[in-house]
């Protein structure tokens, strides 16, 4: 049976990363398939599903998506590009800063979806290519996506798995070397693609006469969607010491604002992505069926006796291999497979948190080499095919893989002389 | 008899390798919001409606924005694409095929117009294109034939 088990993940991961079918199919599929052949009953089935990540997820999509009508993140986009004065040094800087920002505090699929299609505006407004930058994007959503708990789904299912972990501890013990990388591979990537980036004063000009304003000055609800949202982001920070977990954060803000700045709930909830939560579904119950067969005991046994036992061995081995799986699949499910690893990996141990930033890391950080690793990387590639401006698989790849290598040296260094 | 067989429809179309600009001088000259594209045999394999005029027209990342009322001034970049599109084929442009058989049910035309946004629907008889009816037409014959309304 336990083949059996391990058949039908690795089956399902492999139509993932080759993208055959919608991953949500997939997973439901063998999701049902581990229920039907027998790998674990309805009741575990049940059991294995992280409601707490489900819950994250949807009250930040609700959240979000509110907030987003209001024009208030578009406002943010184009307030940065008139600051950069029309110099791409100071462009590529304030667009890869705003993306990190929003990706830390919304989620980078949510960033990469609101920035792209402004920036592609912008892009031709500037006379420059789209391309480098909406890259430089993608990347700088899935740093600043590793820096808070809710900021990427690797985070976000690790933050909710592990109650020890608090938002606080998030930003602490990631935001710092999140920030450093993102500072050193933004630098990179500029003098990379400079010379496809010369903006001419005539070009710049064009930024200045925009009214970023305008829209803000039409919508509704501006003043109570972004104080609901700041306040539920404060409320993260506290939650610990409020004794509150960071789903129900995420539900009462999301029910807040609901309240007061909803006209129409059908049309609210159509915010939530409901493809994405089902996708976790099924990857929740393949995971359960792996745990419930041993399999993910004896990958855990495997990786202890790789490591013979060593911190430090054991952490860089979670950090390189979270990337390079993520890299080759999708760093959603390499992440839910790899969670009840390191579980196992820590049972009749002290509580030690440096795997498990080992494991948000790898997986973050490894959502940056290919066009498929990551939710955000799929989504802008997809928003620049529908404008005529599709971005191939290598291409992605010879951006993605050498800032993926220099990331995760930047994460060894800061594991081996901070956490180990 | 069918309401179709006795609406007024408007034979227009195009081959799939006819140009965006011959699409929409098509569309404009017949006065509807849609017309279909025909293959081999006459069959429909798609539909150019006015949407995809306006698609066609502009960045293609327009309808991924959600807020543009910045833009209150016409940007002579952004309207340069104008040109650009009007020797593509418009097979590049067109959307999936929403046919009618001739012969089929008022309730089923109706339902159709009422999930398609462009209210024009292409009637099919033995599978072969044999007009567009608009949505205005074909209610009003279905009031004739409730006579509710007189021509």
């Amino acid at each position: 049976m336990s083949v059996l088990a391990a058949t039908i993940f690795l089956a399902a991961l492999a139509v993932i990363a080759f993208e055959w079918v919608h991953r949500t199919k997939v997973a439901l599929v063998g999701a049902g398939l581990m229920v039907v052949v027998g790998v674990l009953d309805e009741d575990h089935a049940v059991e294995a599903v992280d409601w707490s990540t489900l819950g994250l997820l949807t009250g930040m999509m609700i959240l979000v998506g509110l907030t987003e009508r209001t024009g208030i993140f578009t406002y943010l986009a184009l307030r940065v590009a008139q600051v950069s004065d029309g110099r791409p040094l100071r462009l590529v800087f304030l667009l890869a800063a705003i993306t990190g920002l929003l990706s830390a505090f919304l989620d980078n699929l949510t960033a990469i979806l609101l920035i792209v299609p402004i920036t592609l505006l912008l892009a031709d407004v500037l006379g420059v290519s789209a391309i480098p930058l909406v890259l430089i994007e993608v990347i700088a959503s899935n740093i600043g996506g590793t820096a808070t708990l809710i900021g990427d789904p690797p985070n976000i299912m690790i933050g909710t798995h592990v109650p020890e972990l608090t938002f606080l501890d998030f930003i602490v013990n990631l935001a710092p070397v999140a920030l450093f990388t993102l500072a050193v591979v933004t630098t990179v990537l500029y003098f990379v693609f400079r010379s496809r980036l010369a903006i001419a004063p005539e070009h710049a000009a064009g930024i200045a006469r925009l009214d970023p304003a305008r829209d803000l000055r039409e919508s509704r609800y501006v003043k109570r969607s972004v104080a609901v949202l700041v306040g539920t982001i404060v409320v993260f920070f506290l939650h610990s010491a409020l004794h509150i977990e960071p789903a129900v954060v995420a539900l009462a803000g999301a029910t807040v604002l609901l309240l007061v700045a909803a006209d129409d709930v059908e049309d609210a909830l159509e915010r939530v992505e409901w493809s994405t939560i089902f996708f976790f579904i099924g990857l929740f119950v393949m995971v359960g069926g792996l745990e419930e067969r041993g399999i993910v005991a004896n990958v855990a046994d495997l990786l202890g006796d790789v490591t013979g036992g060593s911190r430090t061995a054991e952490a860089l081995t979670i950090l390189w291999g979270g990337a390079a799986g993520s890299a080759l699949v999708d760093n959603i499910p390499f992440t839910a497979a790899m969670i009840p690893v390191v579980d196992q990996l820590a049972e009749g141990r002290e509580f030690d948190d440096a795997n498990w930033w080992a494991l948000a890391l790898g997986a973050c950080f490894g959502g940056n080499a290919t066009m498929i690793a990551a939710a955000a990387n799929v989504a802008a590639t997809g928003v620049l095919e529908r404008s005529g401006q599709a971005i191939s698989f290598g291409r992605f790849l010879a951006a993605g893989l050498p800032v993926t290598l220099l990331s995760l040296s930047i994460a060894t260094v800061y594991l081996l002389f901070f956490q180990l | 008899m069918p309401t179709l067989r006795e609406t007024s429809l408007v034979k227009v179309s195009v081959e799939p390798g006819a140009t965006f600009l011959d699409a929409a001088r098509a569309l404009f000259e017949a006065r509807i919001s849609a017309i279909a594209v025909v293959g081999s045999e006459g069959r429909v394999v798609g539909l150019f409606t006015d949407d995809d005029l306006l698609r066609g027209l502009f960045p293609g990342y327009l309808g991924e924005l959600r807020h543009t009322a910045f833009l209150h001034a016409e940007l002579d970049v952004l309207t340069a694409r104008l040109g650009q599109v009007a020797d593509e084929p418009v097979q590049r442009h067109m959307r999936p095929a929403m046919a009618v058989d001739i012969d089929t049910s008022a309730i089923h035309v109706a339902e159709r117009f009422l999930h398609c946004a462009w209210g024009a629907l292409a009637v099919v008889q033995n599978g072969a294109f044999v007009g567009m009816v608009e949505q205005v037409r074909f209610v009003e014959a279905l009031m004739r034939r409730l006579s509710l309304h007189s021509p």
